[in-house]
Parts: structure tokens; sequence; C-alpha cells
């Protein structure tokens, strides 16, 4: 990834879209009551029918120094209470973080499900199967430093070559937590500046601290959180916007599906909406038509090419797409 | 001691030097100079070879216990409810805490207290569950507390063929804290193995997912496994112990909607159940306020202070009255067990005598108890297969307790299986 330039901050997705009164409902669906709908595994935001949406899914892995407040950073950003006092994270916890957003030129709106990926650096040193779990189909990776720990902020370029391999494709985003701390601030803009410069790396900051309350003393306003996270929320889905519209991918993706089933496996894929592109499609024969439908509805809201045309390929027990931007 | 306040003390034995110190009800930290005392005066009686188990003052209990002479656990409580029994049970449910997060071995061989004072803290949010806990039993039973579901069946199914697909023999479904179903060799777990695992799943912060490694206190306390929890809807978790794979991603992203999004409706319904523990549709007697079931079996326990549903929970009066129903079972439970009931299944380790057996001359044991007091009535019950244990209102003639009892033990044998 280290090839493709940054996109400019709004230049793919509209800034402030979701300050919209088209916005403001999309937001709607992850709010219940003035505070953040949280949803399990097998559940998405519902929208009203007359609101299409497509689902995107990323998964974000997130590193750095123990203590810096990776797992604050995270509660933050899902609007769930940060935690008061530290302790080491145990193994790997992930956190699913739903968040609207429209891309230029595209009638329709993408909630982005971002999965964000959370191990204590103990268990990484512990346990070998950790780092490995983790990256398994990654999208991104966020370096987390702590504004009031300069040795973590130093500890950046390390961090990353101790994490990624040089031909591993992960997005890579580096963000400074604790900013509401700044009577102990141990790292300046000016240090900001001078290392993005020489690292060509997005740089993100964030006040990892619990927003306002709603009246009843107890619960977190859902909306005062989210207001709080959008710049860094935008930025990310920006950032992983622009890399799957760049990014010269041959295989999307592959779903193993052993023995068929009479369900077909989710698919959410994020095809490249705005971008030219092939596809093509690989099905095993239980379940064409319900991956076919799938595929036809992004195909539909996207000006590719000779997708649908294309006679879809069958293997026995895999569905593969694959993407590949024209030239 | 403040009134209704508790201190959990954690030593390393050897040297004596605190490792942690959590406590409820009160907002005063220990000094160091009490609890110097507290671990001396244990010392001290353990170099003349006496092993110093209890006492109590005007309105508290202490209670001391060392753990594979390596770590000391001290608890000192002024809860009316307090017994020996209880703060027993809740010494070897820290201890056994301890193992599970972070591994016998650590506990055993201490070369770093700092270090391991920094680890423990990762055990804090399950230690103070049981400190904290106010709806539950399974911290005193030490058999996990289960609900049992309107479709327990499916869902059993789905639980089955999901921990098969995961390349496991042991997956739990928990709601709201509760077991809904396990498969069958979760239940051979040890029972104190199985009721940590639910606390563990219910203290952690709400996630999507995790891998959390986990030390079994008597099947592998050295050698962790995984322990895997998927956030179906939220409240609903489901948890599969494994060893090196399948993978976090592989299991989330192949297996748990192919498996469970079917069934998303019974799922959610399981949380409707929370406050009784059983659907509507069981009937119990108007006099019951309260019940605790015990599968002696596989270990596990039904448990309500509610068994009526159509009481207002919303009412603050009501809300007191709960409270109340619980500390009253609790107490019973804790009278019968250690007066009455004494277990004759105790597994091997636990098996070190603290309290005296009453009375000594007894040659029988009892199969049922009852009390009688101003506020309500208490019955127990001891079968083969099943401990119960009743709060009935006050005005329920006692001579009738028996056969609601026996009713009662009968539905849940035959038409509700428990």
């Amino acid at each position: 990834m280290a090839g493709v330039a940054l996109p400019k901050p709004g230049s793919l997705l509209i800034p402030d879209w979701q300050q919209s009164a088209e916005g403001k409902e999309y937001l709607n669906s992850i709010l219940r009551k003035k505070k953040r709908k949280h949803f399990g595994l097998l559940e998405r935001p519902v929208l009203p029918p007359q609101l299409p949406a497509d689902i995107a899914n990323y998964k974000i892995v997130v590193c750095g120094k123990g203590g810096v407040g990776k797992t604050s950073l995270i509660a933050k950003l899902a609007g769930l209470e940060v935690p008061n006092a530290h302790h080491e994270t145990t193994g790997i916890q992930t956190t699913c973080v739903h968040w609207p957003a429209c891309p230029r030129g595209s009638e329709r709106p993408v909630i982005f499900r971002l999965q964000f990926w959370d191990c204590g650096e103990t268990a990484l040193r512990k346990f070998d199967h950790i780092l490995p779990a983790c990256k398994e189909k990654g999208d991104a990776v966020l370096f987390v430093f702590s504004f009031t720990d300069r040795s973590s902020f130093e500890d950046v370029p390390a961090l990353i070559s101790r994490t990624l391999g040089d031909d591993e494709d992960l997005a890579r985003v580096v963000i400074g937590t604790k900013l509401d701390q700044y009577m102990h601030t141990d790292v300046t803009e000016q240090d900001l500046r001078v290392f993005q410069r020489t690292w060509h790396l997005p740089v993100m900051r964030v006040r990892s601290v619990n927003g306002p309350r709603l009246c009843d003393g107890r619960s977190l306003d859902g909306r005062a959180g989210l207001a709080d996270a959008a710049p860094v929320l935008n930025g990310l889905v920006e950032l992983l916007w622009h890399r799957d519209q760049v990014a010269p991918w041959t295989l999307f993706s592959e779903v193993n599906w052993p023995g068929g089933g009479s369900t077909a496996p989710r698919l959410s894929p994020r095809l490249p909406h705005c971008a030219p592109a092939t596809l093509r499609l690989y099905t095993g024969p239980h379940w064409e038509d319900i991956a076919w439908a799938t595929i036809t509805g992004h195909v539909e809201a996207s000006p590719i090419r000779t997708g649908r045309g294309q006679q879809p390929l069958y293997s026995d027990r895999s569905l593969c797409i694959m993407t590949k931007t024209a030239i | 001691m403040e009134e209704s306040a508790v201190y959990l003390l954690c030593l390393a034995a050897s040297s004596g030097v605190p490792l942690y110190c959590r406590s409820k009800g009160s907002s005063k930290q220990l000094t160091f100079s009490v609890i110097g005392s507290l671990n001396g005066v244990h010392m001290f009686a353990n170099n003349q070879d006496v092993l110093l188990t209890a006492t109590c003052t005007g309105n508290t209990r202490v209670v001391w216990r060392a753990f594979h002479d390596s770590i000391n656990l001290i608890v000192m409580s002024s809860e009316s409810a307090a017994s020996d029994h209880s703060l027993h049970k809740l010494l070897e449910n820290v201890f056994g805490a301890m193992v599970l997060v972070i591994g016998l071995d650590e506990l055993t061989n201490i070369k770093n207290v700092e270090r391991l004072k920094k680890d423990l803290r990762a055990c804090y949010k399950l230690i103070d569950s049981f400190l904290m806990e106010n709806e539950k039993m399974g911290d005193l039973t030490q058999c996990v507390d289960c609900v049992i579901a309107n479709d327990t069946a499916i869902l059993q199914e789905c639980l089955d063929d999901f921990t098969q697909a995961a390349e496991s023999n042991f997956g739990c479904l928990i709601a709201g804290g509760k077991v809904v179903a396990a498969t069958e060799k979760w239940w051979r777990l040890s029972s104190q193995e199985v009721m940590l695992l639910c606390w563990l799943v219910a203290s952690l912060p709400p996630n999507s997912s995790r891998d959390y490694p986990v030390y079994l206190p008597q099947g592998s306390p050295t050698v962790p496994h995984r322990l895997l929890t998927f956030q179906l809807v939220p409240g609903v978790d489901v948890c599969v112990l494994c060893g090196p794979s399948p993978s976090l991603q592989k299991v989330e992203n192949e297996l748990v909607e192919r498996f469970w999004k079917p069934v998303v409706d019974p799922l959610r319904a399981c949380l409707r159940v929370q406050m009784r523990s059983f659907p509507a549709s069981v009937p119990i007697h108007r006099g019951i306020l309260s019940l605790l079931l015990v599968n002696r079996d596989l270990n596990k326990s039904l448990h309500t202070v509610q068994a009526h549903p159509a009481e207002d929970v919303q009412n603050p009066d009501l809300k007191l009255a709960l409270a109340q129903r619980r500390l009253a079972l609790r107490s019973f439970y804790t009278l019968a067990m250690s007066r009455y009931f004494t277990s004759d299944h105790v597994d091997g380790k636990n098996s070190l005598q603290f309290e005296e057996p009453f009375p000594n001359s007894f040659t029988h044991s009892a199969h049922q108890c009852y009390t009688v007091s101003s506020t309500h009535k208490c019955y127990g019950m001891k079968t083969e297969a099943h401990l119960l244990f009743l709060l009935f209102s006050a005005d329920v003639p006692t001579f009738s307790m028996r056969a609601i009892a026996n009713k009662t033990m009968q539905l849940f044998s035959k038409d509700f299986p428990f």
C-alpha cells in the first residue's frame, strides 16, 4: 500500500454528510432512545425501505504499546463506557462499529461495519496464534501511541515493521490517544508534522474520555458520542474506501462452503462502486441464485461494465468474487 | 467495621506482600497495618502449627485461607447474611478466578511480584462480580445458574452442531449471564469451572467476539485453552472451548451466521425469561415467593426470586422485597447445606472440612427440612437427583409446605425436566 497516495479528506466521501437531513436519518439507525445502539453478530442496522444502503465490512487491527489506550479508543468509537482503570486486555477482543457515510457521486450511502480487533501486548508475546489471527483477512492496522508517552510515539516505526511484513497489504494508520491530557502532552504538533513528512502515513488524534451523559446520569449520550467519534470514523472509512478504489485487486473474496448447505453465506462485498471494474463470480451449485442476487444488487448500483454479462464459473466448494479495476 | 461492608485481601504467602484488595460497600481503604496484622496472626498461627481458619467480632466475620502455600486470601465481612460457609465459597471462587485468568504456574511460582500484581488486574472484574452479585446463586452453590428458555430443544441442537463444526466438544450458550444450553461435554467439566466460565463471560465488557485464554482450575490449570465467544445478539453469547484451531476469524465468518441466523428470534426470547429464569407457562404454587433448584448430577441450578411473572418490577417496594427474598433464600440454603444436607459428593479437592459437622452424634442424614419465621417460611428437600429450596410467604400453612414442595419437584422432573 505504500505506493498509494493518501486521499484528500472529503475527496471521496461527502464531508459532514451525517449532519445533512438525509445523513441524520441514516444516523438514526445506529441510535436508540438517544443512546448508541449495539448490534450482535447476527444483527445489522435496520433502515426504512425508502432508505437504501449497502453494508461494507472491514477488519481493523489495533496495535500499540501496553497502556496507550487501545481498548479505550475502541470503546470511545463504539459508544461504550471507556474503562476507568487500566488492565491489560487478555487474548483478543473484537468490537463492531457501524458508521454510515455517502460516497461522492453515488445515490446509495454505505454503512461501514468496522470490526476492531484488540489484543493486549502480553497476550501477543505469550501466544503465537494471536498476531496471525488478527492479521488474517485484515484491511487496516491502527498503530496507536499516547500523547502522554513519548516513547510510545517514537516506537511507532519499529512497531509497524514488527507487525507487518513488507509484502502485507494492509492500510496503515497512526493514531494518538489521550489528547485530553494536554497538560501532560509529550508529543508536539511539530513532531507529528515531521513524522507525517517522513513516513507518509495518516495521523489522527483522539480524546478517549467518556462524553456527556443523558439526563438519567448513567447512560452515555449517543449523539454526543458520535459527534466526538465522527472525525476519526470519517477519516478511517475514507481511507478504506480509497484503498478499495485504487488497490489493484485480483481476488476480491472467497468463501468456503463445505457441503453447500441450504442457506447462502452472507456476502456484503465491498465492490468498487464508482470505479469501473470487472467482476467474475465462481459459485458452488447449491446457492448460486442467492449469491448472484446479492451481487446483482451491487452491480446495479455501480457502473460496472462487464460484471452482469459474464457467465458465472463454478467450482464445487467455494465462491470467489474477483474484481479488477479497468485500465 | 461499617455496616454491610466486605473486604477481600490477597497476599503472597512467602513474602506477605499484598497483591490486591477489593472491597464492597465501603470507600475506606484498609491501612497497611491492618492488612499486616490480619496476615501476621495467620502466619503466627501457622508457625505454631495451628491452622487459623475463621473468627468473628460483634458484627464482622473474618475467614483466612491459604492456597497451594503460595497465595493467602483473607475476607472480612459485616454483611448480616455472611457465614463461614458462604465466605469459604467466596474464597474458593476468587482463587478459582485467579487460576482461570492467569494460570496456576504464575500463582504458585511467583518470580516477580510487581508483574503478578499487574497481571492480576485482569481478574478484578470477575472477582468483583462475586462480591457485588445480586441476582445469581452460582457463587454460593458453585452450580451454574441456568434458564429454561421456550425453545431450549432447538437451541440445544444448534449449539451441538455449531460446536462440532468449530472442531470442539465444549460449547455453551449464555443469555444474561445464565446458561441456556450446553453440550454434554461442557457439563462434564467440574462444576466450579462451568460456573467460573459463565461468570467470566458475564463480567467482561460487551465485545462482538473474543479469543480468551483460560486455564481450567481442575482440568488444565497450567495449560491454557482458548475460549471463543461470539455475541449473537446483545446479551446472548455463544462460547466454545478449543485448542489451537480453528481461528476466531474462521469461526466467526463461516459458522456463526450459518448456524445461528435461523434462530435469531428464539435467541432474543431467551432474554425475556431472565427475571423468572423459566417461562411464564410453568405453573408455580401461589405461595412460593422464591425458588432454588439444583441438579446434583449436572451441577446446574435454577433460581428465581420472582416466581410469579405478574409482579410489577418497577415498584420500588417490590425491588426491596426481591432483595430480601434473595437474602432469606441464601441464608436458608447455607443453613441447610452446612447443617442438614451435608454434601456426600464432595469432589476430592474441596473436601477439607472447615466447619464443625452438626450435630456430631447424628447417624442419619436429613432429606427434608424447614424453617418458620414471622416474615416467611422455608422448605428444603433433597432427592437422588435434585436439591430444592423454597421460600414461602408467611401465610402459607406450615403443614402444606411439604406437599407443595413435592409437587414442585414433580413439575421440574416430569413436565419441565431440569
